[in-house]
């Protein structure tokens, strides 16, 4: 009884009826499990911590933490790897698609969601199959596309930040994310904001913005996440000057060979950023993946 | 808010005089096209260029022969080399399945005849020159595109590129004989299709025109359909008797026609099962029994037939192809079921009123955040087979000898019957490889933390009074687990089955980090296998029509899903 009634989510009246030792080891239990849970998430980011500062002796034998700390190994990957190079490179790409994502995104997600226009269904539909294209079918016609594109453009594409960004300047999922978040506001507030003269670009800008904070973090979030954590496209434009973490990362992890106190500082390094990120918007990001069902 | 930000006199003024010029009705409407094409436009042309196109652009990139360049056209040559005769069966059935698809139209538009009553007579002569239209239009790209790749090549050698330059490798570009006759064609068949719009548009009248965008459209599309898909059967059937042509100089004997007889037949069969248990759901309880058997035994033929036939047909194809996609499916048995199961169990837990709650949820999700790079790089020193790395210690001091984990290309099976002293232990029961292995509890470790959050959305939107009528009623825990929460969250379990299973077929990024040389094959997906090609071979067009084969096998994942989600899930 106690039980069934501790699946639902507000405490009710009846929950008191049960007895307590009973309450307490179905209590028990439920911490036991999640402790464990927990503890398996955890326990490989707590062994890459402790490894990272271990010397290269330790981190090879059986030790879980090390008997003195060697700061100095993040110097030394960061120099080794040339993270300096990798590290720039990431952050430049991170923050030039997340921009575009956030402009290119939330003036379409506007139309679609607020506008009428001829071909919005066709158009947007177009959009959504996009969706159910896995990344190894468009990875090589992109690849010609962006090689194409930098031999006729002005500047070279490839193995520049024009290939690591442009292409994901939108998305359709954010764009599906912004449009059902904007059709919620009231259309009250665009009457109102015409009678004041206002047109759709100002509308947007004053009002639909300021109320969609919570929308737009998510969007900045997981192109964060995306860009940063990007992978196989990379690896396929990038020769040397634009590679990212990642590759870097995977690059290193061969070169360092036996070197693991090296290798997992690179991993610290590589994660530091997400990590910040995440602890900070915690609550945004697992609510913008309930509400959505990003993956990827 | 609104009011006060808003009420600047220079707006004001500005949108005035705006006004002045778009005060009539048809006049703001044209307005708001345009604000809204302006909105829209840098997201659909980014998407359109890296997400639309390069589906076109893959087909055609997989019926070349591309190494890196653009060499000669080989048709289902890549696909045949992938899987096989397969290549052909699929030819047809994409064949079959777009003639359906245009019968499906035209009985839709059919359909709205009878409804409503308005004659479509004047509407359909546009959609069929509209369709028409297209296949010429994409006949027209078709001849357009090597030239038009040829300008990189051509401009490289010029080293002032002036606008004069790209103007004359434009024109050039364009006035190739061929290039010509295609646009001609194409321009002169959607002038037709214009013409006729504007015909049927005065002649019909305004009660005629409230359906005439529907009775276009989709005599359109039934009408592009209808030529694709004669055209992919000749297609198709030319590439049969070429084939053969081949195999007679080359004195081979080849059973392609056989073969996809049989395998049609099969689906067929396996298609009839399938009505057939479906109608049972309309008799009454004896009679449905029989009709069900009579599936059964309908399902079992074909699956017979399917099971001896195929790995015949697809037996000529790349042997990696199978192999990747035999590691794609243990990988996919051996992760999504364990994926859901722990992400339910824990969601479940975390659904109480309990201390911590939200701490728990922000740790299960760590591991999804991280970049897989990095968290494969952590599993690679873990699961390493030194005997002094992490996991093999635990194992030394629970007193079990260490294992070769990531660099183990031997069954896991096999590898655990070594230990019981089996050393003859049959292949077939091998398992995939312990690598492999380490491989899926990566995706497993990675993976339940989302599943969590997603289940605990769908716990919170289960209705509470469902809980208390059980509850009154004498309900147990597990019972009201059985038969109220796990039904009602069945929505969220096909969405994350689904999500799950194409996840794995996707899977990249981690498996070629924690790929290692001693256990190389052995861990490669279908995507690894896709991207080998690619990235070290450089065979575009073979890489692009494995691709293919992948996103068909997706394809058909998500269509088999969303049937039995239609027919199974219950949404409350």
């Amino acid at each position: 009884m106690a039980n069934a009634i501790a699946l639902s989510a507000k405490p009710s009246p009846t929950k008191r009826q049960g007895s307590g030792w009973q309450k307490r080891i179905s209590h028990f239990v439920t911490h036991f499990l999640l402790m464990a849970g927990s503890f398996i998430a955890i326990v490989p980011f707590l062994w890459m911590t402790s490894a990272s500062i271990m010397s290269e002796g330790e981190a090879r034998s059986a030790r879980l933490i090390p008997k003195q700390a060697h700061f100095e190994n993040y110097l030394e990957a960061w120099k080794q790897a040339n993270f300096s190079e990798h590290f720039k490179n990431s952050v430049i790409i991170t923050v030039i698609t997340v921009s575009g994502q956030v402009v290119f995104c939330t003036l379409a997600a506007y139309a679609f969601g607020r506008m009428n226009f001829v071909g919005k269904d066709v158009i947007f539909s177009l959009m959504l199959m996009t969706l159910m294209v896995p990344e190894m079918v468009v990875l090589i016609p992109n690849f010609l596309t962006v090689t194409w594109l930098g031999r006729v453009g002005p500047i070279p594409w490839t193995d520049n930040w024009p290939a690591l960004t442009i292409p994901f300047m939108a998305s359709t999922v954010n764009i599906f994310l912004l449009r059902q978040f904007f059709a919620q506001i009231p259309n009250d507030l665009w009457d109102a904001a015409q009678i004041d003269g206002a047109d759709h670009l100002r509308f947007l800008i004053q009002i639909v913005l300021p109320l969609s904070k919570a929308a737009i973090m998510t969007v900045v979030i997981f192109g964060f996440i995306g860009s940063w954590n990007a992978f196989a496209w990379p690896m396929l434009v990038t020769q040397k000057a634009w590679q990212p973490i990642t590759i870097g990362l995977n690059n290193f992890l061969d070169e360092a060979g036996p070197k693991i106190h090296l290798q997992m500082a690179g991993a610290v390094i590589t994660i530091l950023p997400i990590l910040i990120l995440y602890f900070i918007t915690q609550k945004q990001f697992t609510e913008g993946i309930a509400h959505t069902g990003l993956k990827g | 808010m609104a009011t006060t930000t808003l009420d600047h006199p220079q707006v004001t003024s500005s949108t005035q005089e705006k006004k002045s010029i778009f005060s009539s009705r048809r006049g703001r409407r044209i307005r708001e096209n345009v604000t809204a094409y302006l909105f829209i436009a840098p997201a659909v042309i980014i998407i359109g260029i890296f997400g639309i196109m390069p589906v076109a652009f893959a087909i055609y990139v997989s019926l070349f022969q591309w190494i890196i360049k653009q060499k000669e056209f080989l048709g289902f040559g890549n696909y045949t080399k992938a899987i096989g005769n397969l290549a052909y069966v699929a030819g047809f059935w994409l064949a079959l399945g777009a003639i359906i698809a245009a019968v499906v139209f035209a009985r839709r538009l059919w359909r709205i005849y009878r409804q409503s009553g308005q004659s479509p007579w004047l509407w359909i002569p546009t959609g069929i020159a509209g369709g028409a239209a297209i296949a010429l239009l994409v006949k027209f790209i078709v001849a357009v595109l090597p030239n038009f790749l040829g300008i990189a090549d051509k401009i490289r050698g010029i080293a002032v590129k002036t606008r004069e330059v790209y103007a004359q490798l434009l024109g050039e570009v364009f006035s190739a004989p061929e290039v010509v006759t295609a646009r001609n064609w194409f321009l002169l068949i959607l002038g037709l299709a214009l013409v006729l719009a504007v015909i049927a548009y005065f002649l019909g009248g305004q009660a005629a025109r409230i359906h005439g965008g529907e009775y276009v459209s989709y005599s359109m599309l039934a009408t592009s359909m209808a030529i694709i898909g004669p055209l992919l059967g000749w297609f198709t059937y030319r590439e049969i008797v070429q084939a053969y042509v081949v195999a007679i100089e080359a004195e081979k004997s080849v059973d392609i026609w056989p073969q996809v007889g049989t395998i049609s037949g099969g689906l067929i069969l396996l298609l009839a099962a399938w009505f057939v248990w479906r109608s049972a759901e309309r008799a009454d309880s004896t009679k449905a029994t029989f009709i069900r058997l009579a599936a059964a035994a309908v399902l079992i033929v074909a699956g017979w037939i399917l099971i001896g036939e195929v790995p015949a047909a697809g037996a000529s194809g790349d042997k990696d192809i199978w192999k990747g996609l035999q590691i794609t499916v243990w990988y996919s048995v051996g992760t999504v079921p364990f994926e859901l199961g722990i992400g339910l169990v824990l969601a479940t837990l975390l659904f109480q009123e309990i201390r911590g709650k939200s701490i728990y949820r922000m740790v299960f999700f760590l591991p999804y955040v991280t970049p897989s790079i990095a968290s494969a790089a952590i599993f690679r020193v873990l699961f390493s087979n030194q005997p002094a790395a992490p996991v093999n210690s635990l194992l030394t001091v629970v007193g079990i000898s260490p294992f070769q984990f990531l660099a183990e290309p031997k069954g896991v099976f096999t590898v655990l019957a070594q230990r019981f002293g089996l050393t003859d232990f049959p292949s077939w029961l091998a398992g995939p490889s312990l690598a492999l292995v380490v491989i899926m509890i990566f995706n497993i470790w990675t993976y339940v933390g989302y599943n969590t959050v997603i289940y605990l959305a769908g716990l919170g939107s289960i209705p509470k009074e469902m809980y208390e009528a059980a509850a009154v009623d004498g309900a147990g825990r597990w019972s009201i687990f059985r038969h109220i929460t796990f039904p009602l969250l069945s929505p969220t379990t096909y969405f994350l089955t689904l999500l799950a299973t194409i996840g794995t077929f996707k899977a990249f990024n981690h498996i070629w980090v924690l790929r290692e040389a001693a256990a190389l094959g052995n861990t490669d997906t279908f995507s690894v296998v896709i991207f080998e090609e690619m990235k070290r071979n450089a065979r575009y067009g073979y890489a692009s029509a494995l691709s293919f084969v992948l996103f068909g096998i997706i394809l058909t994942l998500t269509l088999i899903n969303n049937r039995i989600a239609r027919e199974k899930v219950f949404y409350g």
